[in-house]
């Protein structure tokens, strides 16, 4: 018996020894709070060997955790990650330190769709970071002729050859907004007569479709399953990875472009280093480590150049620069319209 | 009693429903296991054996980082609460008291109160006192869940324990003292073994209550698991939690075979 014992004792203490070895502290620390896998651990490590900060990082899953983390009173999370409309969100609810970011050293840097946006237009609280749209993906060896034109009329009016083989995201609000963007209306309207209209052309598609799903996009474009798919650029980046014929679509009529954001709590214990963090991470070198591992693209002029060569050459990733007025950024929409949005698509779905 | 020649037990559907049963329970950690050894970035689509994504996991400083939060915690949480528990179990041993029910009762209770109730409580107790949230918070609600896991079985040991031994160790002229350092906690000691076991792996699974009141540096290994999800289920997230399943496993059946000890 005593044997068993001591060993089960030794196995409760080796964490025990873990822990000690646990301390050693550099100059100064921040703490970076941000989505997973969203940052290269060795870009950290990088800033540490540059600068003598070290950074540590926690990760949450939505803006809505990090809202209510926040809001429950934690405190000591120097830089966050919150996407555009949470920017908003926050600026309104007092929670962001005004950081002034706009006149920081590497704004010059920051490419013109990202200088002003709708949720900080003065760039007072944010600083941006990766971005993403939303498109789809058809298999151009598949389509009739090989070539769809970059419109959302392929999506919504498809050919007949592509019936059955299309699948949508299960979202509403990018269902919505692609609509919107299609028949040219506002994707934040309240008008209910836009809404019958949304839902006629939705309901029009909906017997082109194979499902509704936004869950393993890119293994259901490479196994072949389905010819189209509406999916964000990032998705498409890795679906090209094993599907060379998979072409990613900026439809002309626009398309939603989300972003994420570095910021500042007012609770925040290091802000002079966690603004200086965030200047270099507006640097070209420092940015394109992070995209080569996100996969998605960044706002800041010259990282291409540091790309990985296959993020380079993927225009799905790397946009070609006359089709970013493509691009509209995320609205903040009235209760009003998030209503008539939620009944269309209960409608759509019964 | 159940008779064993009953005709139920003999009934065919019977082992049906069993491997049923034990399909639906292990077939999905069966899944999460096999796809954890996938070469493939995709996790639902098999291609090749691989331990790549164990080597990306212990190569993660994050993880790292998380796990030894993990630890620190689990370790610290089960020392306390097991001394605890110990110090509960003996005192309600010793003598009989009204209450006594009650107060049982009492310590068993967060095994029955919804973990989310315990997890607002804890937030807001510690917002009301002004305790920044961090590692500390963290341990100081895991000491708190962990004592009725500790306490169960070190109670269990505790009435199975023949009380002549403790007067025939006063009839020779053991103090108190002398009593339980020589004989009581000797014959302890397993429930007391099992009783940490439980708590040290309640203590490095819990996610709901470590979500709430940890801050910042505070992360523990599923707090991250949970967070890896968003980017969808890699095969990293699941080498992570085969790996946590195996420690699991590990440690439940060595507080197993140490309780069966006589």
């Amino acid at each position: 018996m005593n044997k068993s014992l001591l060993a089960a004792l030794g196995i409760l203490t080796l964490p025990a020894l873990a822990a000690i070895g646990y301390a050693q502290s550099p100059k100064a620390t921040i703490n970076l709070y941000n989505w997973s896998n969203y940052i290269p651990p060795d870009l950290l490590k990088k800033y540490e060997k540059e600068t003598g900060v070290r950074v540590n990082l926690d990760v949450y899953d939505s803006n809505e955790s990090l809202l209510a983390k926040l809001k429950a009173g934690a405190t000591g999370y120097d830089v966050i990650v919150p996407s555009d409309y949470m920017v908003k969100i926050m600026t309104d609810e007092g929670i962001l330190e005004k950081i002034s970011a706009s006149k920081l050293s590497n704004f010059k840097n920051v490419q013109s769709f990202s200088i002003k946006p709708p949720f900080d237009a003065t760039r007072d609280y944010s600083a941006p970071y990766m971005w993403g749209v939303t498109g789809f993906t058809y298999d151009s060896a598949r389509v009739p002729g090989g070539k769809l034109e970059d419109s959302w009329k392929s999506f919504f009016e498809p050919p007949e050859a592509l019936k059955g083989q299309i699948v949508a995201l299960n979202d509403p609000l990018e269902m919505w907004n692609a609509a919107s963007f299609y028949l040219g209306t506002d994707t934040c309207t309240t008008d209910a007569k836009v809404g019958e209209k949304i839902l006629a052309l939705l309901e029009k598609q909906k017997p082109y479709l194979a499902a509704y799903n936004s869950d393993g996009t890119i293994e259901r474009m490479q196994a072949g399953e389905v010819i189209m798919h509406h999916q964000w650029n990032g998705a498409a980046h890795r679906t090209k990875e094993k599907l060379k014929t998979a072409v990613f679509v900026y439809p002309k009529e626009g398309m939603s472009f989300w972003n994420d954001n570095f910021a500042v709590p007012k609770t925040a214990k290091n802000k002079a280093e966690a603004v200086k963090f965030i200047n270099w991470m507006m640097s070209p070198a420092a940015i394109a480590v992070a995209s080569n591992f996100t996969g998605y693209n960044n706002s800041i002029k010259g990282s291409s150049k540091f790309f990985d060569a296959s993020l380079n050459a993927d225009p799905a990733v790397n946009t070609p620069a006359n089709l970013t007025s493509r691009f509209r950024p995320n609205k903040i929409c009235s209760n009003a319209s998030i209503a008539l949005r939620d009944k269309v698509w209960t409608r759509l779905k019964r | 009693m159940i008779n064993p020649r009953n005709p139920l037990w003999r009934y065919w559907s019977l082992g049906v429903l069993m491997v049923v049963f034990f399909a639906f329970l292990y077939v999905p950690i069966i899944v999460l296991i096999v796809l954890s050894f996938n070469q493939n970035q995709t996790a639902t689509i098999w291609t090749a054996f691989s331990f790549d994504w164990y080597k990306t996991v212990l190569e993660n400083p994050n993880i790292l980082r998380a796990a030894q939060n993990s630890l620190i915690v689990a370790a610290v949480a089960t020392v306390a609460s097991t001394v605890f528990a110990t110090m509960a179990a003996v005192g309600m041993a010793g003598k009989t008291f009204k209450a006594q029910n009650a107060f049982n009762g009492l310590v068993g209770l967060p095994l029955l109160v919804p973990e989310i109730v315990t997890a607002v409580a804890s937030l807001l107790f510690f917002l009301a006192i002004g305790l920044e949230l961090g590692l500390t918070t963290v341990i100081i609600a895991h000491v708190v869940f962990c004592i009725p896991f500790a306490y169960l079985p070190i109670r269990a040991r505790l009435e199975g324990l023949d009380p002549k031994l403790l007067e025939a160790a006063s009839d020779l002229y053991a103090r108190p003292w002398q009593a339980f350092a020589r004989v009581t906690l000797p014959l302890l000691l397993p429930g007391i073994v099992s009783g940490a076991m439980l708590a040290f792996i309640t203590s490095m699974d819990d996610f709901v209550i470590t979500f709430f009141v940890a801050g910042a540096g505070a992360t523990t290994l599923p707090v991250y698991i949970f967070g890896m999800i968003r980017t969808g289920i890699s095969p990293e997230v699941n080498a992570i939690s085969t790996l946590l399943f195996a420690a699991s496993l590990l440690f439940v059946m060595v507080s197993f075979f140490i309780s069966q000890k006589k």
